[in-house]
């Protein structure tokens, strides 16, 4: 395994295919990154030299992947929530947010929206602005 | 009663559990004998006769696990016979072997009519080139590139120069490296390249060192004097891979422009010379051949600016991955049958009489196989054991009718099992 940016990468995978074990990274945008290296769809990780590999992680650390990402995810929540926008709510809510349907099918959002509103809760703020119970 | 998947027990046999792949047995005389069921092993298999493997490894290739065929059970498997007919080199390609199984180092390929015709060209064009290329086309398995292998074989044999490509279809399919070239626009492929030399000096090593440089000159560091031949260029080409695209341009100039020594130019899927590759650019954008430096040096030898002064520039298409055939191109390969417009208005219109732009290089366009060939293949097929049934003309006839005179096509009649 090869350990990049604080990503454990598999050797034995085509790169444009490694790349996107990175968050923030798709097929797209890991073609795109082999198509800057010149590297051809067949090349694997471990056929890789050294200034190769440098020059990978000198095009990665440039890009916003992993916990940068993370981190302007959300704060790009917390800022709607705390200008009071609808979306900011529906998130603090746990609700679809893009105007989808609430009678039935809102499984994927109940999960995955406001969560990074919720690790915020045992704060100052988070005591202020808790997500809201639709019961009330 | 027996019973199958039914546990069966007697007064004096212990529970013997039955299993439905196994046989039963009576194992002793007593009045009521215990029957034990021998279990067939499903992993062994039974056609094949287990030896003392002791201190022999057992390969394992992929997923399966490879088996000796010397172990083979000769119930079920025969030995393939071994093959006595002549190689097919320059003495023996002459008319009078036309028809014929003639083997190229392993494999054996039929000497047809078309072959000799490619031959004699060939002899003709070794006194002087022709300006244009040729490329050789038909429908799928026709034999357009066992035509090239043989006429490849036939030139190198007789002290020719060949410069043989059998597939270049891995030159654009993104599967080896490429790297951008400085200050152009072109990409280099220089483990390509290299190999591509490595296999032109395994072929026509006592060729080339037939012929001198002629010039003094310099690539990279090395100097070249005139006294050093072509095998010396291929050969530091080889050692120096970094240097392998100089190598190479330098290498066709001097061969094409030389006369001591014919030179054969045999490139199959030559279609890919000018179609879109899967490799892209820095800004993601794809490249057309003509941006990869190998084929630019191959190409102005199929568009008709550069020619060999003895010898012939031969390619061959390949229509077997479509992504790698342009669209143009292959219009202008087959075009579709001029039909005579009766309406004298319309047959006048310059508009639908547009012709179609010709073609840098000439087409030969390959026929298919003949009775008699087709005779000689399927008897070549029963002495391989390739066809157990007794080859009689109807059986013949029957798969030449049904294959329309495709070798591909009569191989697979014969092999696929309905």
């Amino acid at each position: 395994m090869l350990h990049l940016l604080g990503v454990n990468l598999p050797d034995q995978k085509v790169v444009s295919v490694a790349l996107t074990y990175f968050y923030g990274i798709g097929p797209q945008t890991a073609r795109k990154i082999c198509s800057q290296l010149s590297f051809h769809q067949e090349c694997k990780l471990s056929e890789l030299t050294e200034n190769q590999l440098n020059q990978l992680s000198g095009v990665l650390s440039e890009m916003s992947i992993e916990n940068d990402l993370r981190r302007k995810v959300s704060a790009n929540v917390k800022h709607l929530r705390e200008i009071g926008t609808y979306v900011g709510k529906r998130h603090a809510m746990g609700l679809p947010v893009h105007g989808q349907r609430t009678r039935n099918n809102t499984k994927t959002a109940k999960k995955l929206n406001g969560r990074l509103l919720r690790k915020y809760s045992t704060s100052a703020f988070g005591i202020f602005h808790a997500p809201i119970s639709k019961h009330f | 009663m027996l019973r199958t998947g039914r546990i069966f027990q007697s007064a004096t046999a212990a529970r013997v559990p039955l299993r439905t792949t196994g046989r039963v047995r009576m194992l002793n005389t007593s009045p009521t004998p215990a029957k034990q069921v021998v279990k067939t092993d499903r992993m062994r298999s039974t056609a094949f006769i287990r030896k003392d493997l002791l201190g022999e490894k057992h390969v394992r290739s992929g997923t399966a696990t490879s088996v000796n065929m010397a172990n083979a059970n000769p119930i079920y498997y025969e030995k393939q016979p071994k093959l006595h007919v002549e190689a097919l080199n320059a003495r023996t390609a002459i008319t009078e072997h036309a028809g014929k199984i003639m083997q190229i180092d392993m494999p054996a390929l039929l000497y047809r009519k078309c072959t000799q015709d490619l031959v004699d060209q060939f002899n003709a064009y070794k006194e002087q080139g022709p300006k244009r290329a040729s490329v050789l086309n038909g429908k799928n398995g026709i034999g357009k590139s066992a035509e090239l292998m043989k006429l490849a074989s036939v030139a190198a044999s007789s002290g020719c120069i060949v410069i043989y490509a059998h597939s270049t279809v891995s030159w654009v399919n993104s599967s080896r490296p490429y790297a951008p070239q400085s200050h152009s626009d072109q990409f280099t492929q220089l483990e390509i390249t290299s190999g591509l030399l490595r296999s032109i000096d395994a072929v026509s090593r006592d060729a080339l060192k037939k012929v001198p440089l002629g010039k003094a000159f310099a690539i990279g560091k090395r100097n070249l004097s005139e006294e050093h031949t072509l095998a010396d260029l291929v050969s530091f080409g080889i050692h120096t891979p970094a240097l392998a695209h100089d190598v190479l341009e330098h290498f066709l100039d001097l061969a094409s422009t030389q006369t001591q020594v014919p030179v054969l130019m045999a490139i199959d899927e030559v279609n890919t010379f000018w179609c879109s590759t899967l490799y892209r650019d820095q800004q993601d954008q794809i490249l057309p051949a003509g941006r990869l430096r190998l084929i630019r040096s191959l190409l102005p030898f199929f568009e008709g600016q550069k020619s060999v002064a003895k010898g012939w520039v031969l390619g061959a298409t390949s229509y077997v991955n479509p992504r790698f055939m342009p669209k143009d191109l292959n219009k202008k390969l087959n075009p579709p049958p001029a039909v005579p417009l009766a309406n004298p208005e319309l047959a006048s219109n310059p508009k639908l009489l547009a012709s179609q732009p010709s073609l840098p290089f000439d087409i030969i366009k390959m026929s298919e196989l003949t009775a008699v060939e087709a005779w000689v293949l399927m008897h070549f097929y029963h002495r391989m054991n390739i066809v157990s049934a007794p080859v009689t003309k109807d059986l013949v006839a029957k798969k030449w009718m049904m294959s329309s005179g495709n070798p591909r096509q009569l191989f697979a009649g014969v092999t696929t099992f309905i």
